[in-house]
């Protein structure tokens, strides 16, 4: 178990620093092609060629390497790991600590990825569950078609339906009723307000863990499906064990394996739509900030917000990993 | 077991995998039911068991009774319940029949846990009692192990301690040594055999290996088509058999005595249940076959001496020929 822990962190840093890698030779090339992204900091201004080297210097563009197409610009590379190691993640083009940045944005995706998974689960697993139990009915035929149906409607899709369509008159109505305080007013806020970030999180995140939702529900239902039919399944019935106790403890449990795997790439999946919905629902989180900063060839911001998303993913799946291996004891002794 | 017919709804129509098989166990003996694959002997154990999915499997009708108490008239829930105290069940493929994910001596006592209310330590004593009745070394170590750790032969141990967790009066065998190697094979039959005996318990062993019935079954009843087609003791069955198709079926056993010479086989394949010939279900395979054969219902069951029967118009001919 140990060394299995072990293997998984040293394979989660390799992946960690190719992510890094990169995106440093991305962010190179983007820079080599656009030009200095230290122009952005001057606005319409024209800076003299001092001013430029000096504000180039402040953020590590100055190697001459960033003027040769084609160059991977290894120097710059190893300095910023260097950098990375130290704790020292850099400024944004307005000066601006990125950690402090991170630290602000954070916990706003954090709350909304709260909601995203508790959607998931109670959604996936719940519609999942009744799908598979009763099959071939009219129940089972009603959600594969409502999970079809959200697969066929894009997150944000949803999202701008539910923001110029639904909020707005809602929202209206409730602060007319109840003053725009009040938990429902709140609740329909057309946009992230930094004052009450859960609440307004809550619906933004429920449409786009209903989403990602969709496929969970199939596979749950394929899942358990499986077991329902299966040998070991037979042979609890026949012990005399209730139909509750075999659905909970040998249905359930086992169909579990394949979830839990699955959850790791539908994470992925929505770390990618948090991107669309913080952007649209105006949330100031990870995804927002990030949207932003490839708008403004913020590159230190860029690398800074996608390298911590790649650890944060590497950590999930590490996760998964070793959640597959607890639920499966087969795993365990490979 | 009185009649009972078994049906299942499938896309092309209904099929009749159980049709009017009666049969009994008393304590202490053991019946084998042997045919082919497809013949119902594995689905007239489920229904008994009140393991049938349906839909698509009806029973259509019947009886099955124990100790007097009819079971098809309870509810599935109390049926299954019932079997759970009363009848054990032994499952061809124990890899597939245990599950992966608990040890095994969870899985050994999960009925006395959740129906009787046994402590974990309560039901780790059982446990490994029940391993040290099928002979499963270091049963104190082994307990605590997953299926996946245990050899073919051991799971099968394993299987058959399961179905004795719960001190049943019958244990139904569904073809216990199909997925073992033939030494494993031998030990597992021994091993069923000596509890059985043991316990005074019934046994029904379902099965497609005639060699395998001879050496432990007190009666045989072998199936064709869903219906019993003979019903005698084993030691007549075999040296006398009575109707035409358990005569074919011996013949085709390969024998150590008869060396080079060519496999006996039946011509023909089983029939689909979806259209099962007419008269006889066996006819078109029947070396005796006759009009009388081809035609009308099937024939009826035919009372012979020495409390057998034989579903054969020619029964009586049948058996003093052999």
């Amino acid at each position: 178990m140990g060394r299995y822990v072990l293997r998984r962190v040293l394979q989660g840093i390799l992946t960690l620093f190719l992510v890094i890698f990169l995106l440093h030779l991305l962010t190179t090339f983007a820079i080599q092609l656009n030009g200095n992204p230290a122009l952005a900091f001057f606005g319409d201004r024209v800076p003299t060629q001092a001013q430029l080297s000096a504000v180039s210097a402040r953020f590590g563009l100055d190697d001459p390497c960033y003027n040769q197409l084609g160059n991977p610009c290894f120097g710059p590379f190893v300095n910023r790991l260097k950098d990375y190691l130290s704790g020292d993640f850099g400024t944004n083009l307005r000066g601006r600590e990125i950690t402090s940045i991170v630290a602000t944005a954070a916990p706003n995706s954090f709350r909304l990825f709260l909601v995203v998974t508790a959607t998931w689960l109670v959604v996936g697993m719940f519609l999942g569950s009744t799908a598979a139990r009763r099959r071939g009915k009219v129940v089972d035929h009603g959600i594969r078609g409502f999970s079809v149906m959200i697969d066929a409607l894009p997150v944000f899709v949803m999202l701008l339906v539910y923001r110029y369509v639904i909020t707005v008159p809602v929202y209206t109505w409730a602060k007319k009723q109840f003053g725009s305080d009040s938990f429902i007013a709140l609740l329909f806020k057309p946009s992230f307000d930094s004052d009450h970030p859960m609440i307004t999180v809550i619906i933004p995140g429920i449409l786009l863990g209903l989403a990602g939702s969709a496929a969970f529900i199939r596979l749950v239902r394929a899942a358990q499906l499986e077991n329902y039919n299966s040998d070991h399944v037979r042979a609890a019935r026949s012990k005399g064990l209730s139909e509750r106790h075999v659905r909970v403890f040998h249905i359930v449990r086992n169909s579990s394996i394949p979830v839990a795997t699955a959850v790791g790439i539908v994470f992925t999946e929505a770390l990618a739509g948090a991107v669309i919905t913080e952007g649209v629902m105006n949330i100031y989180g990870m995804g927002g900030l990030l949207w932003n900063a490839v708008r403004d060839s913020d590159v230190s911001l860029i690398i800074g917000i996608v390298t911590l998303l790649a650890i944060v993913t590497i950590v999930v799946m590490i996760l998964v990993d070793l959640l597959y291996a607890a639920l499966d004891p087969r795993i365990r002794y490979e | 077991m009185t009649d009972l017919v078994v049906e299942f709804s499938t896309a092309d129509g209904v099929v009749r995998a159980v049709d009017g098989l009666t049969y009994s166990v008393d304590a202490g003996r053991t019946l084998a039911i042997v045919g082919e694959s497809g013949s119902g002997k594995s689905v007239s154990s489920l229904a008994v068991m009140g393991l049938l999915q349906s839909p698509p499997a009806r029973i259509a009708g019947g009886s099955i009774r124990f100790n007097g108490t009819e079971l098809l008239t309870m509810s599935r829930k109390q049926h299954r319940a019932y079997c759970g105290e009363h009848i054990g069940m032994v499952f061809q493929d124990a890899l597939a029949a245990l599950n992966p994910v608990y040890t095994v001596g969870w899985q050994l006592t999960e009925a006395l846990r959740a129906r009787h209310g046994f402590s974990r330590r309560q039901a780790r004593t059982r446990a490994i009692e029940l391993l040290d009745m099928v002979k499963v070394p270091a049963a104190r170590q082994r307990v605590s192990e997953y299926p996946h750790q245990f050899s073919g032969g051991m799971r099968q141990r394993v299987m058959i301690a399961m179905a004795l967790a719960m001190d049943p009066e019958v244990l139904i065998a569904d073809e216990p040594t199909t997925a073992l190697d033939v030494t494993v094979q031998a030990q597992i039959m021994t091993l069923l055999a000596e509890i059985q005996a043991e316990r005074q318990m019934g046994l029904i062993l379902i099965t497609h290996d005639l060699g395998v019935v001879a050496t432990v079954a007190d009666q045989v009843t072998v199936m064709y088509a869903g219906r019993a087609v003979e019903q005698a003791p084993v030691l007549e069955a075999y040296g006398s058999p009575a109707h035409p198709y358990t005569k074919a079926l011996l013949q085709s056993i390969p024998r150590l005595d008869r060396k080079g010479g060519e496999l006996e086989v039946i011509p023909g394949r089983p029939p689909d249940l979806l259209a099962v010939p007419a008269g006889c279900p066996f006819h078109p395979r029947c070396e005796r076959a006759e009009d009388v054969c081809r035609t009308g219902a099937p024939p009826p069951v035919v009372e012979l001496p020495g409390g057998r029967s034989a579903a054969c118009h020619f029964a009586q001919e049948v058996m003093t020929d052999a």
